[in-house]
């Protein structure tokens, strides 16, 4: 079986790619596949808290990660020196992440094979 | 002119390309992506707060709220959809896409 890592790169509301990665990723899990969300870059911005796109009138997209695990995502992580350079740490988070240095995200990205970017 | 902003600055060159050109004074409006550049504590603060010696720099309510944005730099003004009307009204216009 393939192991996928969804890579996450860009920041969420300013296009439609957290959008299609999140529906993505559901999909991949349905499906039984072993898939990792994984944070980098502006795709951080994606897990903060307190989203509220309710004047653009849109969907939040951060409250929808949480609830990933049940439709079988088997990880989430978090490349650290991303989220520093942003101001943010873990506790600005929705979700409880596995962080990453540059080091640790390229072995990942390695043993898992398969990376669709978004 | 009203420099105006919709990309992040810590993905792209637009931020700081628009200030390094916009001459003293003009003001500077942050919407969508750009928005982040206005959070305290990021990479490009430092830079921000620099320009905000020279420039009025103004950042999108709604799009602030959308993205869970809420330690803005001091001293950016945040404007409603009105606002970002008046200052349209007010200045011709550079989008700094």
């Amino acid at each position: 079986m393939k192991k996928v890592v969804v890579l996450m790169r860009k920041a969420p509301y300013g296009s439609v790619y957290t959008a299609e990665g999140f529906r993505s990723v559901m999909g991949i899990a349905i499906f039984e596949m072993d898939v990792v969300l994984v944070f980098v870059d502006d795709g951080v911005y994606a897990l903060a808290k307190d989203q509220n796109p309710e004047k653009l009138d849109m969907q939040p997209l951060g409250e929808g990660f949480p609830m990933l695990p049940e439709f079988g995502v088997k990880g989430f992580y978090v490349h650290q020196p991303s989220l520093e350079t942003r101001g943010l740490s873990v506790d600005d988070l929705v979700i409880d992440v596995e962080l990453l240095d540059d080091a640790s995200l390229a072995e990942l990205l390695a043993n898992r094979g398969t990376v669709l970017p978004f | 002119m009203l420099y105006m902003v919709n990309k992040s600055p810590l993905m792209t060159h637009n931020l700081e390309t628009c200030l390094t050109v916009a001459p003293k004074g003009a003001p500077i409006l942050l919407y969508e992506d750009g928005v982040y550049g206005a959070m305290e504590g990021t990479r490009f603060s430092g830079r921000l707060q620099a320009a905000l010696e020279h420039h009025p720099v103004y950042a999108l309510e709604a799009d602030l709220e959308t993205r869970g944005i809420q330690r803005v730099i001091e001293g950016v003004q945040v404007i409603d959809y009105d606002g970002f009307v008046g200052l349209v009204e007010e200045h011709d216009v550079a989008p700094w896409l």
